[in-house]
């Protein structure tokens, strides 16, 4: 490239930049500056890259979460033994997703701020709360408190014991999420016939509820949100239940179902008429 | 565990988890007033080196600066007592903002008083977050800074100007210049860093063109008219 060279003559005019164009050609590795920079750049790329493989964990971990929900819908039989098949099923791949996915992610976050990176993984994690305690609930009636659950993130890597991080709030939220899948299991058993079952698992989600109404975190939008689900969800059960009490002796129960879906739902707090 | 008594083993324990957490981000809250006090005041001092061309008092101002991180590096030792271990990412955002204009105005001093880039560890050393047991320095609030020093730099390049110095706005152009280098080594993911490095190229422009008109009338020292520069 030409240089300017005693612009006495006026035609070899400076042009913008080209200072800046100057210091940019005489910038090479040894620049101390870009000695940093590129030092950061490592920095910056592992942090990136460690994220991203927590992601990929917690998108899996999700997947596998919703599959086996799925899979545990599907024991509202009256057959016993096929409820104990898929019961065992469940937890043998529950157990999976707690020694293997969970377990590789608290090995890439050894060492290092587990919660620089909870967002990375904190919808896996609450997605699987919500399949181990419907599991829980499904064979037991009730379910883990989090410091026990907690117990179960804890691992050794050779010698070494590492914890996954599990904030009780993704424990809550995952216990709210699953007030949903009960509220699927109660309009499933009445269709089914399972009456009884309906108030059970009505009564459960009304304490779950009054739990979550006593809750005050200021700046947790999300709590909010998903309280406010969980309400509606059991709006739903408790006109479920009103009917079987009321309509039980006359219409037989198969029919109960359609007689409740043909009725709206009032969720509103304000106005008292149907819309 | 039945549904009668889980509020009492889920709810409750949350409940308190809260408000522990709470408790924390007020002391947290309150130390923060007090850093953030002195880091108004080192902008105000700063400020100086826009409206006059003195020496003297850009020096002074540069050690009113120091004392006042004095201040700050005080403030930071409390904090650090306040935060509980391996939590620092918990509750960073309070500190965030002040930590990334402190960065800055250290970044400035430096540029002042020595002309050169203050690197991360004497960066945090001046803020006082070297080798602290629960805070450091974040690398990404650090470069915050450096992007904010390179907008100052822009606007103290066509003041100088104006108060007839000549030769700073060639000092800022090759470090904003090598500034510019750098960031454009990073990967940098589509987050803050990345939209705040978008406007880098802004205050080159506007350096660059400062460095122009100057070049253009042969008021570069050391040069006639449109000669290349060493």
């Amino acid at each position: 490239m030409s240089r300017n060279r005693g612009g006495k003559h006026g035609r070899n005019k400076p042009t913008v930049g080209e200072k800046g164009r100057q210091v940019v050609e005489s910038i090479d590795e040894n620049n101390p500056v870009i000695k940093m920079f590129l030092a950061f750049r490592q920095e910056l790329d592992d942090k990136h890259d460690r994220f991203e493989k927590i992601v990929k964990h917690s998108r899996d971990i999700t997947i596998e979460n919703k599959r086996i929900i799925f899979l545990l819908h599907s024991t509202n039989t009256d057959v016993e033994s096929k409820k104990q098949v898929v019961l065992e099923e469940a937890n043998t791949r529950l157990k999976q997703i707690f020694e293997k996915n969970f377990r590789a992610v608290a090995l890439l976050l050894k060492g290092f701020d587990s919660y620089q990176y909870q967002k990375a993984y904190t919808s896996g994690l609450q997605e699987f709360i919500e399949a181990l305690v419907f599991y829980q609930y499904l064979t037991s009636g009730s379910f883990e408190k989090w410091d026990n659950i907690n117990k179960s993130f804890q691992y050794m890597d050779n010698g070494d014991s590492i914890s996954l991080l599990f904030p009780q709030i993704d424990y809550i939220l995952g216990i709210a999420d699953f007030t949903g899948e009960l509220m699927r299991r109660c309009i499933n058993d009445l269709g089914v016939g399972n009456t009884n079952d309906c108030f059970k698992t009505c009564n459960m989600v009304k304490h779950i509820y009054s739990g979550f109404l006593g809750i005050i975190n200021p700046g947790n939008k999300e709590l909010g949100r998903k309280t406010y689900v969980i309400k509606q969800s059991l709006a739903k059960m408790e006109l479920v239940c009103y009917n079987i009490q009321i309509r039980g002796s006359e219409i037989p129960k198969h029919m109960l179902l359609n007689v409740i879906e043909s009725t709206d739902v009032n969720t509103e707090d304000d106005e008292g008429y149907y819309h | 565990m039945s549904s009668d008594n889980i509020i009492e083993h889920i709810f409750t324990p949350f409940q308190e988890s809260i408000n522990s957490e709470q408790d924390v981000r007020e002391e947290i809250r309150n130390i923060m007033k007090d850093i953030e006090k002195s880091l108004r005041e080192i902008v105000t001092t700063l400020q100086i080196i826009h409206r006059t061309l003195n020496g003297e008092e850009i020096s002074a101002a540069c050690f009113t600066a120091r004392s006042l991180f004095n201040v700050v590096q005080k403030g930071f030792e409390k904090l650090d007592s306040v935060i509980p271990e391996g939590q620092y990412y918990r509750y960073n955002d309070h500190w965030r903002y002040a930590t990334q204009r402190l960065c800055f105005l250290a970044a400035l001093v430096v540029f002042l008083e020595k002309g050169f880039l203050v690197d991360k560890v004497t960066t945090a050393q001046i803020l006082g977050l070297h080798e602290k047991s629960r805070l450091h320095l974040d690398l990404e609030d650090y470069l915050m800074g450096l992007l904010n020093l390179a907008t100052e730099l822009a606007r103290f390049a066509v003041n100088s100007v104006t108060f007839g110095d000549y030769s700073r706005p060639l000092q800022i152009s090759k470090f904003v210049a090598e500034l510019n280098a750098g960031f454009r080594l990073l990967n940098l993911k589509n987050d803050s860093l990345r939209k705040r490095f978008d406007a880098l190229k802004y205050d080159v422009k506007k350096i660059e063109e400062v460095v122009y008109d100057l070049t253009l009338r042969g008021l570069v020292p050391n040069s006639g008219g449109g000669e290349a520069v060493e």
